[in-house]
């Protein structure tokens, strides 16, 4: 079937075609996830909505206390972010195991959210920053809480004339640390197996002032671990507190068997980097390596 | 069929093609110019072998399509040697016996030479961790990083960068 192109310049354009043509239309930016879909003949869009000559949506803005990132910002921009680099560690370790050089070179943050893969690598760091996703369509802007956004497998709030224009969260705060660890069949081009990110701001007296883990590819989406921060909130970070996280986290989350893992390794798996991402956030706020 | 027309440059020059938007860019080199030095593998952008440079940038041409890429600058293993001079990464991997096959190789200079064109002194773990998205099936790999390391001193040297600035040199 003959597909129709179209290549708007402005986020309006883009909506307004995508109103027009509604669910036999699709947008695309990087097309590493879209273009290999239709060739598995898994998705037939009639109309392709190119993105990327969109102005203005590829921008990384930190300023007020606020990270805004453009919808259309490439992973390896990520990657190589200075202030990422320094002060954010978990989303370049999230960025920087998307596939290869030539995956992160085109792949963006709005179709690895809009895509709703529940192994998408960086939804669990940007659910732990309590991330906002920015959505423009043909009845104007609106935000939503990435929590909300995330719905399932392949599914989002996104209504199909909404483009992800950006997702914004704020700067964490002082005395805190950032870790995400991902674990695969094999060390590189692989998807994640189970992904942790997980946040720590430590007390002045050394205990755990606040903490934040998010799981991926261990339930249908991504999932904050509510009842594994309320344990280490206040609590000193020891071992025994670390090992107990890992196996709330593990009794939380809700893994499936597939063909790169069965549930109960990725149950595993959670037991086991759950501590180990936390212990690599206090590590990187006291700069001691036990 | 709905074809549209496009113009893109490849390999310095400008191309004009007729293309239906689901085509994608390895199958207008490969099929419209003739360019089959870009290898056909998993066409899954897992393996890497269909690594081409977009402006600049390493991209498998197997899950980027042709529309994508109007307007832009695409460079193909075609397009790195110079007036019968080899560049001088497929000089190295010729003289370190980097290839076998050689199904890989095309794809694995392409993205060699977008880590050297940004990071022209990589260590051996940057080198590895730049080629993890392609493929060899034939080599283990150390034989193409050693490869990689000698271009990447050759290409630092005065001589060749003399050689640049004159408009002389390999790409
Ligand atoms: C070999 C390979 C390895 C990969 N490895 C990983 C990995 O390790 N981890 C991982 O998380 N992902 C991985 N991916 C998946 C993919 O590369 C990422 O999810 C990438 O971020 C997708 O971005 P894109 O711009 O290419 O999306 P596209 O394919 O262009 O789009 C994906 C979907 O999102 C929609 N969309 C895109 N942008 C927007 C927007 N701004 N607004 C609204 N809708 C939008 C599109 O309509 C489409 O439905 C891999 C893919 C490949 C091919
Ligand atoms: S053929 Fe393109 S990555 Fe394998
Ligand atoms: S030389 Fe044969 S696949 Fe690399």
């Amino acid at each position: 079937m003959a597909i129709e192109y179209f290549e708007p310049t402005s986020v309006a354009e883009a909506a307004a075609l995508a109103a027009r043509f509604g669910a036999s239309a699709s947008f695309i930016a990087g097309g590493t996830d879209l273009v290999i879909q239709m060739r598995r003949g898994l998705r037939h869009p009639a109309q392709l909505i190119d993105l990327q000559r969109i102005a203005g949506l590829d921008a990384i803005a930190i300023a007020g206390g606020q990270i805004r990132i453009g919808g259309l910002t490439r992973h390896r921009a990520i990657e190589r972010h200075p202030y990422f680099r320094a002060s954010l560690h978990a989303l370049v370790e999230s960025a920087e195991v998307i596939g290869g050089f030539q995956v992160r070179n085109v792949g963006t943050v709005g179709g690895n959210l809009c895509n709703a893969s529940p192994a998408a690598d960086l939804s669990p760091i940007l659910l732990v920053l309590d991330a906002t996703v920015h959505l423009a369509g043909t009845g104007g802007e609106r935000t939503l809480p990435l929590a909300d956004f995330l719905q399932g497998p392949g599914r989002t709030g996104r209504a199909p004339d909404e483009l992800l224009t950006a997702v914004s969260c704020a700067v964490p705060p002082p005395a805190s640390a950032t870790a995400f660890i991902k674990q695969g069949r094999r060390a590189a081009m692989e998807i994640s197996v189970v992904g942790v990110a997980a946040l720590v701001t430590l007390a002045a007296d050394g205990r755990c002032l606040d903490a934040r883990i998010a799981v991926g590819a261990a339930a249908p989406q991504a999932l904050r671990m509510p009842a594994v921060e309320s344990v280490l909130r206040g609590a000193a970070l020891s071992e025994a507190a670390l090992a107990e996280a890992g196996r709330i986290a593990a009794a939380a989350c809700a893994p499936l068997s597939d063909v790169r893992a069965s549930a109960a390794y990725r149950r595993h798996l959670v037991r086991v980097l759950v501590p180990r991402a936390l212990r690599r956030c206090v590590q990187r706020v006291t700069g001691v390596t036990p | 069929m709905n074809k549209q027309p496009m113009s893109l440059l490849i390999n310095g020059e400008t191309c004009a093609a007729e293309v239906e938007p689901g085509r994608s860019l390895l199958d207008l080199l490969r099929e419209d110019f003739g360019l089959t030095g870009t290898k056909v593998n998993c066409l899954e952008a897992e393996c890497g072998v269909c690594t081409v440079l977009v402006d600049g940038m390493a991209v498998n041409s197997c899950s980027t399509l042709a529309l994508q890429c109007r307007g832009k600058s695409v460079t193909t293993i075609e397009g790195l040697s110079r007036d019968g001079h080899l560049h001088p990464l497929q000089a190295a991997f010729i003289e370190h016996g980097a290839v076998q096959c050689g199904y890989c190789i095309p794809g694995m200079i392409m993205n060699a030479k977008a880590l050297l064109d940004e990071e022209p002194d990589p260590d051996e773990a940057t080198i590895r961790a730049a080629l993890a998205g392609t493929l060899c099936r034939c080599t283990g790999y150390q034989k193409i990083v050693d490869a990689v390391a000698a271009a990447a001193r050759q290409m630092r040297a005065p001589a060749h960068q003399a050689k640049m600035a004159a408009g002389a040199g390999g790409a």
